[in-house]
Formats: structure tokens, sequence, C-alpha cells
């Protein structure tokens, strides 16, 4: 039997992002790019596994940056070839630009954008939802509720997209993106139509005068998809009725959709009724209204903005965000869903008694949650170590990584966007030009976040002469998002397909830099002498130097020496210098004897921290002894 | 049958749930879960969702996990409102002395759960030179084992030996037999 099913059927379990991978070749996509950015990442080198395997013979390629990558998917598409992009919420915002201006295009092959949300969030500087900005641009909106809708709902925005000649959006949130779930899998398409870029001003060459034909059009054309949603997509948009007579419904999209359904099961509910909506944008707004016609009130269960229930002429029946019923910050767990459907229900149920003996345990045995922190032996804490220890007194910008994870060792004191460490950076220089604060300034970038958009910022401060020290911090892999190629390491993603390494030293003295040093980031020493140099040289000059700190990632797992380490117990003063400023999982405090220990659950040997202990008390271990 | 798979990132906990999920697709049982990718897999606190059987949302809700598979035992005490009354606690102690503190030991007896520990770093540090990436392969050893859940061991061995890259296979099965071996009732 279970055989049988197999064959039939083939199914598989996928994360999430492997569905919408799936998907993407499955459709016959010619054209995906993208830049990493959790919980999106797993998508783009999906996509290449399955293209691999099914021999498709479609382009795969991580774009620089988002903008980038939105921008070489959407020429493909000007082409006829249907084309995808691939991001994380935030990166829409560097993309943003083209996305806005491309929406009101008489499309050729069709645009998939595929944007992934962060509500927690998880790992994101916000929590911003991906489909106002589909309301903002005014495209079309798939919000899938699982991996196996997910995967479906990619057919569907590709072919809607050639349907009406418009942008889609296909917004996954994380609890999609990185579910597993069984899904069935298909068999490679071909694309409809032909592939070839056809010459015509009046389509591709967007002037005012353009826009104010195809603003009107635009308007049109979502007039026409919110009716399409009304009536074509039951698959995404249907009623789960009450069995009994019903006293609360409720409309819910994505993942929000799951989980509710799963707790009125355990909590044997038989008289609420569900409206699953997965295009919430624009929203089958009367679809909507005929069935909070049948329910005395509505609860509105969507994340992380409330982008139905404001399509929603009237709100007075409606139990949402606009009147605080549902949270407007913060992941809808389970827990979260389950406590306001009880209320809303009437009294909620009593916390178990048990709960307060649960929570004095945590308090009583002192634990909290684990912090993200930097891997055992990773560069980048030799790094800040030395960076921290050359110029004590310095301001430290810094931006997104792995590296944001020095802040555990008090390494930096910005972390914004990325590529904002340079700029940040320009703006504290420009401040120490017009005030007496002449504080040195150096600044902390990863290789990715390098070409991401921090070279720009590097050109500017060249240009305007800002002194300061940008120290990129080039572990040769995009570490953060799970070790994806970028420029620095050249590498490309489908089989034979073979890129070129654009050599950051380079980059940097053809901005103009002339100041350029690269050395190993174990050595902290020579770190530490580099960094008072370059400061020394970026202030004499007027103008910004840059220091490559370089060492591969221990997520690459190379082979390296192991030099195995031990406290001497006799020397430790118990002065927390190490726990402070090196901040290692392998190297923890013992509170009861006021030292230091290894703790070798967790330490890989690298070594380093011998260089940091200012009585000498790290040490080479001899023979077994810690 | 609900999962919860705790630890700290970089563990090696997500195998765990690629396991469970290759013995449930094989038996032709739908499965749903949910993972930590991103920041958090960088040494923080880290949860993995799994569920076998007809669900539509990957999330486990609080207090209805059967079993509670934990890397690591502060993971476990501050993951333990997952499980739900009569489930199984399987853990890696490292310093017994916590499950000495009475509220605790009140909380576990009043909910009923039933707990089987190892001392997983002094059994790998043992027999396996210390290398702690087989964690998860002997909590395996020690669940199945042990016959918790409703996996066999010999089904637990076969989608790991699937799953396993062939150099590690062979360290692989060892693993699993220590876990086997390891479990015992606290
Ligand atoms: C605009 C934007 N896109 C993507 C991300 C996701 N993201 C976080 S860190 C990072 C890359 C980090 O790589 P790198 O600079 O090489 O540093 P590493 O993590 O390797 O230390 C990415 C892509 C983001 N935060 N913002």
């Amino acid at each position: 039997m279970t055989e049988v099913l197999q064959t039939v059927t083939k199914k598989a379990i996928l994360l999430g992002n492997e569905a919408i991978a799936r998907g993407i070749v499955e459709a016959g996509c010619l054209v995906a790019t993208a830049y990493p950015g959790t919980p999106s990442s797993e998508i783009l080198p999906a996509v290449a596994k399955y293209a691999d395997e099914m021999n498709s013979p479609m382009a795969v390629e991580w774009g620089v940056n988002e903008k980038v990558a939105f921008e070489t998917a959407m020429g493909a598409s000007f082409a006829g070839a249907r084309s995808c992009a691939v991001m994380k919420q935030v990166g829409l915002n560097v993309a943003a630009d083209p996305f806005m201006s491309v929406a009101s295009y008489e499309m050729n092959g069709a645009l998939l954008l595929v944007v992934a949300d962060d509500p927690g969030p998880h790992s994101s500087q916000t929590e911003q939802d991906s489909r106002y900005f589909a309301m903002f641009a005014k495209i079309p909106c798939f919000d899938p509720a699982s991996a196996a809708e997910a995967k479906e709902m990619v057919f569907d925005a590709f072919a809607l997209s050639e349907r009406f000649k418009i942008m889609t959006m296909l917004r996954p949130t994380v609890r999609v993106d990185h579910c597993r779930q069984d899904v069935e899998l298909g068999e490679l398409q071909k694309q409809p139509g032909t592939v070839r870029f056809e010459k015509d001003a009046s389509r591709w060459v967007s002037l005012p005068a353009k826009v104010r034909i195809n603003h009107p059009k635009l308007n049109k054309k979502i007039a026409d998809i919110r009716e399409a949603f009304e009536t074509e997509f039951g698959k995404y948009n249907y009623e789960v009725p009450p069995k009994k007579e019903g006293v609360l419904g409720i409309v819910a999209s994505g993942v929000s959709f799951s989980l509710v359904t799963d707790i009125l099961k355990g909590m044997g509910r038989e008289d609420v009724g569900i409206l699953k909506i997965g295009t919430p944008q624009p929203l089958p707004v009367k679809m909507v209204a005929s069935f909070m016609e049948k329910y005395p009130k509505v609860l509105f269960l969507e994340e992380t903005y409330p982008v139905m229930e404001m399509q929603m002429p009237d709100r007075t029946k409606i139990l949402g965000r606009w009147n605080g019923v549902v949270p407007s910050a913060g992941e809808l767990l389970p827990e979260v869903i389950a406590e306001i459907v009880s209320k809303v229900l009437g009294p909620g149920a009593p916390e178990a008694p048990e709960t307060e003996m649960l929570k004095s345990a945590i308090q009583e045995l002192g634990i909290t949650p684990r912090k993200p922190m930097l891997c055992p032996g990773c560069p980048h804490r030799a790094s800040f170590f030395a960076i921290r220890q050359a110029i004590p007194n310095a301001i430290n910008p810094s931006d997104i990584g792995c590296y944001s994870l020095g802040v555990n060792q008090k390494g930096l004191d910005t972390v914004v966007a990325m590529g904002a460490s340079v700029t940040v950076s320009s703006g504290l220089s420009l401040v120490s030009r017009i005030t007496d604060d002449k504080r040195p300034i150096v600044a902390t970038i990863g290789d990715s976040t390098f070409f991401h958009m921090g070279l720009l910022g590097l050109v500017n401060a060249v240009y305007n002469k800002h002194p300061l020290v940008l120290a990129v911090l080039d572990n040769s892999i995009t570490a953060m998002t799970g070790g994806q190629a970028n420029p620095a390491v050249g590498t490309k993603l489908r089989k034979g397909d073979e890129g070129r390494v654009v050599d950051i030293e380079q980059a940097c003295r053809g901005c103009g830099v002339s100041h350029v040093v690269t050395l190993n980031a174990y050595d902290v020493a020579a770190g530490k002498a580099a960094v008072k140099e370059a400061w020394e040289y970026a202030k004499e000059h007027e103008e910004p130097a840059v220091i490559i700190f370089r060492y591969p990632c221990m997520l690459l797992r190379h082979e390296q020496a192991k030099i195995r380490v031990m406290v001497d117990q006799e020397k430790c003063v118990g002065c927390k210098f190490c726990i402070n400023f090196f901040n290692c999982p392998g190297l923890v405090f013992n509170d009861a004897a006021n030292k230091a220990v290894i703790d070798d659950r967790f330490c890989v040997s690298c070594g380093v921290c011998r260089s940091v202990c200012p009585h000498g008390a790290i040490v080479e271990a001899s023979g077994e002894g810690r | 049958m609900q999962y919860i798979i705790v630890g700290i990132g970089g563990q090696g906990i997500l195998f765990s749930s690629k396991v469970l999920g290759k013995i449930a697709i094989d038996r032709g049982l739908s499965v749903a879960g949910s993972e930590v990718h991103g920041m958090a897999q960088r040494g923080g606190s880290v949860i993995s969702h799994f569920k076998i059987g007809e669900y539509k949302s990957p999330l486990v809700q609080v207090g209805e996990a059967d079993i509670l598979v934990a890397f690591d035992q502060n993971e476990a005490v501050r993951n333990l409102q997952y499980l739900r009354k009569g489930g199984t606690l399987v853990v890696n102690v490292h310093d017994e002395k916590a499950f000495e503190n009475a509220s605790l030991r009140s909380y576990i007896e009043a909910r009923g759960i039933d707990v089987r520990s190892l001392k997983g770093y002094d059994l790998l540090k043992k027999h396996m030179g210390g290398n702690f990436l087989f964690l998860n392969v002997l909590l395996l050893g020690a669940m199945s084992g042990a016959g918790i859940g409703d996996f066999s061991y010999d089904e637990v061995a076969k989608a790991v030996k699937d799953l396993s890259p062939s150099k590690f296979e062979e360290d692989n099965m060892k693993v699993l037999e220590l876990g086997r071996e390891a479990t015992h009732k606290k």
C-alpha cells in the first residue's frame, strides 16, 4: 500500500522553501535570481538542485544584492522568459525602486517575486508585512498556509502574471518557509510563448507621460484581479463551515489558518466557521462581506499587519488589530491564537496550577534562553578582539551578518541595515570635523555585505575624504544565512556553471583607497598593529583606510591545527576580561571557583584565546589535562 | 504523535527531525514540522516541532507534545511546558544535580512526566573521542531503544543509515547502539 501511494503521487518531505523551489523549476521558470536572507535563503540553492536533477535549461544566480537580483529577473521577463526573484522582506526595501516602477508595466514574460516575511522576528531587523508592499505597488499577492499550497501557488502566480501582464508576489512567512511537510512532486513543464527581446520603447522606457497612461491601466488590472479572486480561486479562498450554529467567524490567511484549524479541533469547538484566504491582496471583499453576514462577530487572523482587515469598508463587527483584540506586534504563535480565541469565545481557560512550579524551577536554576553567539573558532571573534584592544576609545559602527554578534564582545556600537557601517562612519566623521569629538572610527563589515552595499559607501567616503577605518571581515562566505557564495567566493549554483572571484583588495584600490592591508584574522597581534596603523594613515591623509581580516568560516569545516588550551587556575584572577571581550562558548566562567574554565563541550581548540588573557592564564594544554 | 526537539544551535538537531520524517514518509504517513534557521542557529536556543498524522499546522501547542527530546538539559527545563501530561522527556544531562531541584521534581511528578536521561557528553568522550556532533544519533538511539515514540529501533537504524553520508555510516550505527544501551529510567 505504501509503495503504491509513493509511486502514484511521488511524495517527498520538503522544507517549505524546497517546495517553493520545486514549484519554480516545475513551472518551467527560465531565470531565477536571489540574494540570501532568512527565511528565504534555502529557496535558490534548491532551485539549482532541482534544475540539475530535472535537466531544466534555466539560469540560476545569486545577485550581489536584492535590487540587482530583482532587476536581473525583470530584464529576463522583458524578453518573455518566465522569471523569478527571491528575497527576504527587508530585501524588498533594497529592491523597492525597480519594484515600484515595473508594477505598472505591461509585462511580457511572467515576473514572480517571492518575498519571505519573518513575524517574530526570528532573524530580521523588522517585522514588516510585504503584502503591504504589494498593495503599495498595486500588484496581486498570494499568501500560502502550507508548503504544499506554496508550491501550488507558484504555478498560479506565474499564470496570473502572464494573463494580466503584471508582476505577482508570493509571500510565505517563516513558518511556511521552514516547515517540513509532505509535498507532491510533479514533472518539468515547458514555459509558454517565445523568448526574445523585442525593441519597443513605448513599452520598456518609463517616462512620466507613459506613467500617466499606465497607472489607470494598472488600476483596471487590479480591479479585474480582485474580481478573479472572488470567483476563480476557490482552492485558496474557501469557507470551512461550522457543524453547529456559528457563534464566531474567523477570517484567516497564511499559517494562522493552519494553526487555528488545529486549535479549534483540539478545543472540540464545532460552532466556529472559518473563511480561509490565500489571496489577501487584492482581497475578495464581497466574499469576506458575505461570510461576515453569517456571524455575530468575526475575528481576523493574519500576519503581521492588518492587510485584509483594512480592506473591509465596514469594520464594526471585526475583532482584529484596529480594536486591539489581536496584538499588533510579534508572531501569532499557537499559544497566542489559542488565548485570543478562548477570550473571544468566553472566559479563557485557567492556567494549569503546575505552571508556577516550572516557572520557579527555571528561576531557581537560573536558566535563561541562550543568546546567539559567534561559533567557537569563529575568526570574527579574533578580529573584534584585536580591533577593540587596538583602539579602546574608538567608535565602532558595524553591519549585518554573523559579525553583528560582535556586540557580545562590546566590539560594535551601531547596526542598522546592510552597508550602513561605512555610511554611519561617514556621518560620524563629519561630526568629528565640526566638533571637538575626535575619537577614531573603526567600522566592521562582512564580505557579502561589502559587495551588497558597502562598496558604494566606500566610494562615497573616498570622494568626500572621510577619515575612517573599514575592517572587512572576510570569512569567504555569506555565513549568517547559511553559507552562500558571493563575489568574494566566485562559485555559482548550477552544476558546471563557473563564476569569477572579485578581489576585495583590488576593488578597494579601484575605488581609490590607497591604504589596504590583508591579514590573517587569527593573528591577534598583527590585527592590533594594523588597526592602529590604518587609523594613523586615515587621519593623516583624510581618507578611508581598509584592513581585510581574512580567515575561512567555521561552517566551511576546513582542516586546521588543533591547539588544546587550558586556563591555568593559579594564574586566573577571575577578572572576566576574557568573558567580556572574547566571549567564546568554549570559555566559560565558573562562579563557584571565581575562575574561567574551558568548556570542552564547545571548545574547538583553535588556540586564539591564548592571546587574550592579560595575566597569561590561558595556555596550551599539555597531555590530557585541562 | 507530536515531538518537540530542543537544543543549542550547532548541535545538529535538524538531523533528528529528518530521520523521523524519513520513517514517517516511508510508512506513508503525513508529517508537518517546523525548524529554526538563521540567526538563532548560531549557538542560541533552538527548537524543532514535528508532528505525525493529520495535522494542518507545523507547530506543536504548549501542553500537547508527546515527546520532548532535549540535546541540552537547560533547554529541556525551559521547554518542559510543551509536554502533555504523561509525556516523555529524553534528555542529555551534563549536570545531574539540577534534577534534584524541588520545584522541578514536583512539576515532573504533577504532570506524570517520564524522564529518560543519558550522559551524552561522557559517553561520546569515552567512545567517540569527544566528537559531540554525534549527539543527535545518540539521542535517537536512546529514544527508539527505550521504545519511546512509535518507531522501532530497527526503523530508526535504517533511516539513519539511509541519511548518513557513507563516511559516517559506521560511526553512526555504533553511536545509535550506544544510545540504545544508555537509556535508563530516572
Ligand atoms: C537587505 C538585507 N538583505 C539580506 C539580509 C540577510 N542577511 C543578514 S546577514 C547577511 C549576510 C552576511 O554575510 P557577510 O557580510 O559575508 O557576513 P557573515 O555572516 O559571513 O559574517 C544577509 C544576507 C538582510 N539582513 N538585509
